[in-house]
Order: C-alpha cells, then structure tokens, then sequence
C-alpha cells in the first residue's frame, strides 16, 4: 500500500447558486442562514444587510464577514469575488476566521456563474484548494412560463443547473405548476427540481451536488446521471426537448486518447462554446476513466478515478447544447480520435 | 466595529480541516502520554493500540481499538517508583518492547523490558535488559519492527560522556531470544565519551539540548542504514552493515543558526528524500522555529534542504499555551498495521494539533488537514499538547496528548 491523496477529498466544495431577478434568492439566503445545517458553511452574498439577519443570531462581525451564532460564516463580496474567495480562504488558513467546510455562493444579479467557474479553475490557488460542487438554479414558478420566452438567461440558467429550485410554488394551481416542471424539464432532463415554498429549504439540498472524490464508487454514476440499479445509461430517460436547447447523450466504444478528446473538446468549445451549456461525462482515456465536466467554456481539470465505478467501459458523454445536433459532436469526436491513431 | 474571535487564538476552541473525530479516550484519567505508539494485530484479529505514558506513575496501557470508534482501555501498567518514565514502545507480532529512561542518573531500573503480549490483557515479562549506570539514564527511544533488533537511544553503564546532557547513544540490541537481548552495536558522536580521541563538540549557543540521539529507525528494504535524529548533534544515517564498526554516511545540521534539537529523520526511499523532525521543548514559541525539514538526499555525502512544511502563524499558536511546532511524525513502520506513503506525511504539532501534508511536490509541500483539539480538561499548559501520532492500514489516525488529554482517533478525508 502507498496511499496517494485523492484528487478531490480535500477540497473545499463550493456551491453557486443562481436565478434570474425576482426568483426568490433573497427570501431563499435569508431562510437558509439560520439553520443548524449552515454550520462551518461560509455564504458568499453581495450585501449582508440586504438579507435582514436577526440582531441576535449575530455572534460578532467585522467589516465583510459576519459570524452566526449557528456556525454559518456570512462574507459579502468585496472587491470581486476572486478576491473574496482567496480572502476567505487566508484568513481561514491562519485562524481569523472560523473553520468552514464548504462555501456557498449566491450574488444577487449573478445571472450568469460562468465568470465565477472561471476564477475557480483559472486561479491557482482556489484551483488548489476548492473544489466546485454544483449550480442550482432558482425559477420563480408564477412568472417563468412568461419570463421563459422573453428571456433568453432563463433558459440557460436552468439548462446549466445540476439542481432547480421551483420557488413561490404556493402562489399557482397543481396543473400550472405541473406545466411549469415540464416546461424545465424540456430544457434540462437531468437536474433534479425541487418545490420550495417561502424559501424554506433544507441546505443539503445544496450540498453534493458535484463530484467529491477520484475514488469509483456509485455516485459517480449518479453524478453522470446513470442510475445504477436502472442499469440505464446517461440519457434514456430523457425525452421531449425545447426547440433550441437540446440534451445529448453520446457513447464512444473505442477509446480515446487524452490528446484526441482534449483536442475535439477544445475544438468544439472554441467554435461553439456559447452553445455548449453544460457537459459532463466518463471518459475511456486508454482504457482509464476519467471524469470530465464544463459549464459553457469552462471546463473542470478532468479526474482520474481510481478505477471504473460499473462494468461499462465505454465513453459516455452528455451534453446540453443550443441548437447543435448530436450527430455533428458524434462526428467530431469521432474524427478526431481517428485522426489521432 | 468588533474584531472577530481569532479562532486559533482560543485554545479551548477545536480546529478541523477534512479530519472528523472518531472517539476520544482518556484512558481512565490517566491522559499523559509518550511517543511510544504501536500497533498489534493479534492472531485473533483484534487491534490493540499499546501507548507509553509520558510519566509516572502509569508505565504503558493497552487500548483495544478494534472497533476504532469505540476503543477499550483493557490494561494499564504502574512504573516501580516516580523517578522513572518509559515514554516509548514498539510492539512487533507479539512481543512489546518498552523503554524504561530514570530522572537522574544512576537510578535503576534503567533499559528495555520484553514482554510477551499474546494475550493482551496479561502482558508476560520475557525479560530486562539493564541500560543502568553511574552516568546513565538508560533509554529514552527505542525502534523495533523486525523481530530481531531494537535500536535506540540509550546510556550504558560502561558509558561515561563528557558532558551530563550527552548520556544516550545509538544502541542495537540483538533480541532474536527475546529472553536474552544481547548487544549487537553502537555508536556515538565522537568527542561525547570520556576517552575520545576528537575533542567534545561546541555546545549549541542558546538552547543546549545536547548531543544525544533521540530517534533511531532502521527499514528491512534498507537494513544497512540507521536513521538517527541526533539531538543538537543534527542528522545521520550510518551504515551499520558491520554492526561492530558503524560508519556515518551523512550528516545534515541546521544549528546552529537555528535552535537545535533534531528528533527523527524518515526516509522516502523511493524519492531520494528525508523528512527530518525538529522538536519543540519550549513554551510558547520560545525556540521557534521548529518545523519539518525536506532534505534532497540523492548525494548521501550532501544532503540539501529544499522546502519545510508549512505550518500555521506561531504569532497565533504560541499564544495558545504550551508547546508549539514539530515533534513526532508516523514514520511508515514496515509493520502490517501501518500506514505507508510516500507522499502523505502526518505529524504531531503540540498545540498544533495533528496535521497532514502532501509533499508529492518537494519544493512546495502543501497542508491538505488537520485536527487540533481543544484544550483538554485541566491541562497545564491551557492547550492540547498532541505528542505522537501513528496512523494504521487503514488511514485511521491515533494521536496522543502529552499531559491528560489522552487518545484521539481520528478519520482522514484527503
């Protein structure tokens, strides 16, 4: 035995929470701060005074960071949020602040994270030590089924998310709302949607929404959005799908090279990447798995599992793309990795 | 505007990263202990963590860790009298060998017990190998993983040094009888023995710990070296392939500048590198720094410091009460319940607590966890003093305070 460090155990998992202006965030954050659960949590908002938190939940507080008496650590955005986030992560490394383990972000009129995922794979340090944990999505359900045609950042908010948070669900009837799920799931079949009323969530709903460690174990599939005990691979389930945004699931038996799908990756996001929402998928990388995920251009340092978390080797890719057809991406990778021989 | 708690200013408080506390056990009142940690996996399967207390009038317990979230004190020893500590042990199959090191010199009994542990609770003495004399404290260290040798750092009644505080050499008893240990070597920093031919070596200008081995650790793939943290003496490694005639091979000392007290050298055999531990012995901060060191050793005649672990502000910790900075390290026993990693090394900080690194860069050796306990119940130094830490096959960390807090096992997350 010599026992390596896993890849991602150790890092500081980071939650972005987006949604477009009027979703609901503020009732949502101001709910979620003054639960047990937000313990060791550190929640990265624009404002602390814009979530009205009670006098008396407050243990002490300094200029942008604001210690709950329930553990949850609240910083506002200072400069910008690279900044804040290695600030964070100092002052937690010297003692100034209190331990948290995981952080969770939400800027109001944040309606597009991509800026945010990119400080966190570009900048080295954060790279090094956080890890990003998932996007969840909040839509308000009583204006979404007007909001969704005129709003082009509504739909690729939720096409993004790994997670949806329906809010004001109480305000409409069962079919509208029933339509309304629909509605998203047309969009994004994967994440799960989740009913919220008056911003009371449990925060592990929150919580581990991405991959936490290199280590194969059956959660990976569930990340892929395989059910093991289904014995479905990535994107049966999926079925009907909004005019312009498209779920594909695509399934390479051959393996790749690293440099043959890194190439046709990086080709595809160069010339489309705007329409390449969301992508995650297993890689068979000379007969090694790796697991590869992006939002839009930004993709995550691919992972190395130790070992393959089922008995099906094949490369799996899902992808949520605008108005690009599985056939052309079939096509490319498969050019590609030929070429490469 | 207020300040916000420094959180590693309060010593009461406990400071995590990717560690979660398993169980916590203070050994019957009876917390304070050694560096002596070792691991025995019985031939019925059960995991008994043996643990040498740092001072009387409690000699070694027996801790059954088999379920490590629910550890059993199954036995506790009593030294013969208050002038004694044993302070270190190591077990190998079934046979516990324990260091037996007096106040002064001259005291009895000063040396090495072997005891059969086959049945655990019953500990059986096999017999007592005298370290005693007029210029002796007997052993202060002791290294056993194969079965047939201990080295360590012990006084001898044939042994007179030219200063009191250079008393213990490297020693290597031949314990294949484990009912009849002989001695199979020794060695010692030329100048510290009455009669030596080199003059006595320059005491340290500030903090005169000595020239005194503490650490002595031998590895079957590498049988022919000694690993031996010599105090202010600095680092070696001998060749002690002719037992009778040991040879240096190298030598790295940081001190003088720095404030001496080199306390074990682990060798990563595969990257050409030592991690080398300094020990703190001053209260709050007072012989700062005192750090883990990586040495380059690819040249055996020039080993090279390349980088040290980073550790927390000592403006903070030695505010905490107590020691600060390095000490023990788990030193990949090549025994069946130990960790082992070339890249993971986890060490025991003092009010530090337990800390974890990754040094798969050498040149910049990252932190990825650690655990510091909050200040123990009645603690005289107002802080956790962690003393020692092993970790077994199974990643689980066992940490030990040095004044009652007792033992802390731990679950890694790296």
């Amino acid at each position: 035995m010599n026992f390596k460090r896993d890849a991602l155990a150790s890092k500081i998992p980071v939650t972005i929470i987006t949604g477009f202006l009027g979703s609901g965030k503020t009732t949502l954050i101001s709910k979620l701060v003054r639960q047990p659960e937000m313990n060791r949590v550190a929640l990265v908002i624009n404002e602390v005074g814009e979530i009205g938190i009670d006098h008396d939940l407050v243990a002490s507080s300094t200029e942008n960071i604001t210690l709950l008496s329930n553990g949850c650590i609240c910083c506002s955005v200072r400069t910008d949020m690279q900044e804040t986030l290695r600030d964070l992560f100092a002052k937690r490394s010297v003692g100034e602040i209190f331990d948290f383990d995981r952080i969770i972000i939400e800027t109001t009129g944040l309606a597009d994270p991509a800026p945010v995922l990119q400080t966190l794979v570009s900048d080295t340090l954060l790279e090094a030590q956080f890890r990003f944990d998932g996007l969840v999505t909040l839509v308000d359900a009583v204006n979404f089924p007007l909001l969704k045609d005129q709003q082009k950042e509504i739909v690729k908010q939720i096409a993004i998310a790994d997670k949806v948070l329906l809010t004001k669900t109480d305000l409409i009837d069962s079919s509208s709302l029933e339509k309304v799920q629909s509605d998203i799931r047309k969009i994004n079949g994967q994440a799960p949607i989740i009913l919220v009323t008056q911003g009371q969530i449990n925060p592990k709903e929150l919580m581990s929404l991405g991959l936490s460690t290199s280590k194969s174990n059956e959660k990976i599939l569930s990340f892929l959005g395989e059910s093991p005990s289904e014995g479905k691979y990535l994107g049966q389930f999926i079925q009907a799908h909004d005019s312009e945004i498209k779920t594909l699931s695509l399934r390479f038996k051959e393996p790749f090279t690293w440099k043959a799908f890194s190439s046709a990756l990086e080709l595809l996001s160069n010339l489309r990447g705007p329409d390449l929402l969301r992508m995650k998928g297993i890689v068979n990388v000379d007969g090694k798995p790796v697991v590869v995920q992006g939002v839009q251009h930004i993709f995550h340092p691919p992972v190395y599992l130790n070992d393959w978390p089922s008995s099906d080797y094949d490369t799996r890719l899902v992808f949520i793309t605008r108005n690009i057809e599985a056939e052309t991406i079939n096509t490319l990778f498969k050019t590609v990795r030929d070429l490469n021989h | 505007m207020t300040q916000l708690p420094q959180a590693s200013s309060q010593a009461d408080q406990t400071l995590s990263r990717n560690m979660t506390l398993l169980a916590h056990h203070e050994l019957g009142g009876f917390g304070g202990l050694g560096e002596g940690m070792g691991l025995q996996i019985t031939k019925t399967g059960r995991r008994i963590m043996w643990l040498a207390h740092e001072s009387a009038p409690k000699n070694f317990s027996g801790v059954d860790v088999t379920d490590p979230k629910n550890p059993k004190l199954i036995v506790q020893t009593d030294l013969p009298h208050m002038q004694l500590r044993s302070n270190s042990l190591d077990v190998w199959g079934d046979i516990l060998a324990v260091a037996y090191q007096t106040q002064t010199v001259g005291l009895k009994p000063a040396g090495v017990d072997l005891f059969d542990v086959s049945d655990p609770e019953h500990p059986k003495l096999l017999s007592h190998f005298d370290c005693s004399g007029p210029h002796s404290r007997g052993v202060h260290a002791l290294w056993f993983v194969d079965g047939k040798y201990i080295h360590m750092s012990s006084g001898s009644g044939d042994f007179e040094p030219t200063h009191p505080l250079d008393d213990q050499f490297y020693r290597i008893l031949d314990v294949s009888d484990p009912t009849n240990p002989v001695e199979a070597g020794r060695w010692w920093y030329p100048g510290t023995r009455v009669g030596d031919e080199a003059p006595p070596p320059p005491r340290h200008p500030k903090f005169d710990t000595g020239y005194r081995v503490h650490n002595s650790n031998v590895y079957p793939r590498q049988a022919d070296r000694a690993y031996v943290g010599y105090i202010d003496g600095g680092a070696f490694v001998l060749d002690i392939s002719d037992m009778k005639n040991i040879k240096v091979v190298s030598h790295w000392n940081h001190s003088p500048p720095l404030n001496g007290f080199i306390h074990t050298v682990l060798p990563l055999f595969d990257r050409n590198l030592w991690m080398v531990s300094d020990e703190c012995v001053r209260d709050d901060g007072e012989d700062w720094p005192k750090l883990v060191w990586v040495i380059d050793s690819r040249d055996e005649k020039n080993p090279v410091s390349i980088s040290t672990f980073p550790m927390p502000p000592v403006e903070v910790f030695s505010k905490r009460g107590g020691r600060y900075g390095a000490h023990n390290l788990h030193e990949n026993l090549p025994v069946p319940g130990s960790f082992y990693s070339d890249t993971i090394i986890i060490g025991s900080f003092f009010n530090g607590g337990i800390r974890v690194f990754d040094t798969t860069d050498p040149y910049r050796v990252e932190e990825i966890a650690y655990y510091v306990p909050g200040a123990p119940k009645l603690s005289p130094a107002g802080a956790v003093q962690i003393n020692d830490v092993y970790v077994d096959e199974n990643a689980i960390v066992y940490g030990v305070d040095r004044f009652g807090g007792g033992l802390y096992i731990l679950e890694m997350n790296i």
